[in-house]
């Protein structure tokens, strides 16, 4: 095939691996600084040691950031998963006035500055007396990652037979069954998909998270953040890497368990 | 819990009445119903933002309480107060010059995995997928290291002779916008590819047929067939670095007050709660005007799809 359908390739091709370097070098020392011995890394490290790795995994803070990092992310990927499945589903299947400007509604969070949802949350919540608690967490991380979730599934709805139902329950099954064994195995990986996006969304949420945390619900963005305003520690480098390593790893594990159940699926 | 039974159900052989009838069921019709994912913007959303437009005409109190009687002190003092309207045009600036050196090179990069038919395509797109996971707080502080007086760019410059003293690159606003570009790149590449990529290549063949140069077809052919990805891109980009937060404060320097962490510092610092509700309506004003006119030229619900591929 001729190249001709491009213009002005080489520039295109260099200006987009400097791009790369860009988004990648600097992700790149931070995880060889994690292996460097020394108290105040510089780059390149003149020793390599695991002696931050040691140190980090004794450190009780970091411990427990990740812990709340992981509760609230389950627990909102779980939520955001079921509401966007639910909403997606209404607004794909369902006529009702209004239908245009309430699905724009269902994006605001998307909108709205995260320093402002936090701000305007925190002072409701004091307001009506509801005590921070990981609990606050759990309902604004699935409100921050809904959008996305409901996104992710709508587009999948829209792809979605609807003949296949009808063709469930003129042979008998009730809605309830054909919703479980005909549309949820189809939709099922948009919303595996859903959730895992709104883990990820969740467990790297720092700017609004910062009003919803108290000390003993602080998350890893805000351990991170709160480490590099005032010491800067070669443990953060360590934290940052284990991060970086998990955050891409779910979403891999994610597509890897969706081809999986996708193609049983398709050979049953 | 066994699923109601519905005794008609049996003489009705069609179905449509089945499916109507099934759907009277509460259970079912809670599964397909958008009240949930409203219900929730509603409460943790909508209502906030509405407290604070009470909370704005509120007076602040000793050690952050609040003195619960009505005042335009706070929307005053952003009147009179030169600094906030500085706070207010400098995020601004800076969301407008972050779109329009993020708008070339993420064109670039969407175009060219757009086009590419290298067999790695799904790798290097992958590449720029994974960005959108790595925390932004992690991107951004990645940045320290390599920016730096004894970082990687310093080092670098100093050791091919461009430089001979390290230069100030960290705690500047060209670091902070260097910062900003780099993480909100996605934003603009990922439209930008899904456009691009369902461009068939006989329409640029064609307009090519008819004479027109490379540069001739790019621009009256493959751009305007891209512009819903730009757009999408143009949109995100601005939104997110003019209230960007973690930016301003991990890279940018004293002299770069932006908006969201301006209102940070008041709310949290100052324990100006009204002050800081004032401010953040002002903006959120701000963003609905823009946003506004951006939907009599585009359509919203669109743009903000693009960033799915």
């Amino acid at each position: 095939m001729s190249g001709s359908s491009r213009w002005n390739w080489p520039a295109v091709k260099g200006a987009s691996l400097l791009i790369y370097l860009s988004m990648l070098l600097p992700l790149a020392v931070v995880v060889i600084n994690s292996f460097n011995a020394a108290r105040i890394p510089s780059f390149p490290p003149s020793e390599y040691s695991l002696r931050w790795y040691g140190a980090f995994l004794q450190d009780d803070t970091f411990m427990a950031a990740i812990w709340n990092s992981l509760k609230v992310g389950v627990a909102a990927a779980v939520l955001s998963g079921a509401i966007g499945t639910a909403t997606a589903m209404g607004f794909v299947r369902k006529q009702f006035p209004f239908k245009k400007s309430l699905a724009i509604a269902m994006l605001t969070p998307m909108l709205v500055p995260p320093v402002i949802i936090g701000v305007s949350s925190t002072i409701l919540f004091v307001q009506i007396g509801w005590d921070r608690s990981i609990l606050w967490l759990v309902v604004m991380h699935t409100l921050v990652a809904l959008p996305y979730a409901f996104l992710v599934i709508r587009s999948r709805l829209y792809l979605f037979d609807e003949s296949l139902e009808d063709a469930a329950m003129t042979l008998g099954a009730d809605r309830l069954t054909t919703f479980r064994e005909v549309t949820f195995p189809i939709v099922a990986p948009s919303i595996l998909t859903a959730m895992v996006l709104s883990f990820v969304i969740s467990f790297g949420e720092f700017t609004a998270s910062q009003f919803w945390v108290d000390r003993t619900t602080t998350t890893v963005p805000v351990v991170i953040y709160s480490m590099v305003r005032t010491l800067i520690t070669p443990k953060v480098n360590v934290l940052a890497t284990l991060v970086l390593v998990v955050t891409t790893a779910i979403p891999i594990l994610g597509i890897v368990v969706q081809r999986f159940v996708l193609s049983n699926a398709q050979s049953q | 819990m066994a699923s109601e039974s519905v005794p008609e159900s049996a003489s009705k052989s069609y179905t449509a009445g089945l499916k109507e009838q099934l759907m009277e069921n509460r259970r079912v019709r809670f599964l397909v119903s958008p009240g949930s994912g409203l219900f929730w913007i509603l409460l943790f959303l909508i209502a906030p933002l509405t407290i604070i437009v009470a909370f704005s005409f509120f007076k602040p109190g000793e050690a952050g309480s609040i003195v619960y009687e009505l005042t335009l002190a706070n929307y005053r003092e952003f009147v009179s107060s030169s600094v906030y309207h500085t706070v207010i045009w400098d995020s601004i600036k800076i969301g407008i010059i972050t779109t329009l050196i993020v708008l070339p090179l993420g064109y670039t990069l969407g175009y060219f995995l757009g086009r590419t038919e290298s067999r790695w395509t799904p790798v290097l797109l992958g590449l720029v997928v994974v960005q959108f996971w790595v925390p932004l707080i992690i991107r951004t502080y990645a940045w320290i290291t390599v920016l730096g007086r004894n970082g990687v760019i310093n080092k670098f410059l100093t050791a091919i002779g461009v430089i001979g003293e390290p230069v100030q690159l960290l705690y500047t606003t060209n670091g902070m916008i260097l910062g900003l570009v780099v993480s909100i790149l996605p934003f603009m590449v990922l439209p930008v590819y899904s456009a691009v990529s369902t461009i068939e290549e006989d329409v640029i063949q064609a307009a090519k047929t008819l004479g027109a140069s490379d540069a001739r077809a790019f621009f009256e052919v493959t751009l305007p067939l891209s512009w819903p990805g730009v757009v999408s891109g143009i949109l995100f980009t601005f939104i997110l670095s003019a209230g960007s937060f973690v930016a301003p404060a991990l890279l940018g320097g004293p002299e770069d007050r932006l908006i969201a962490p301006v209102i940070a510092t008041i709310f949290t610092n100052d324990f100006n709660w009204p002050f800081a509700a004032a401010l953040s309506l002002v903006y959120i004003l701000f963003l609905a005007v823009l946003l506004y006119l951006f939907t009599r030229k585009a359509d919203l619900e669109e743009a903000l799809e693009g960033t799915q591929i």
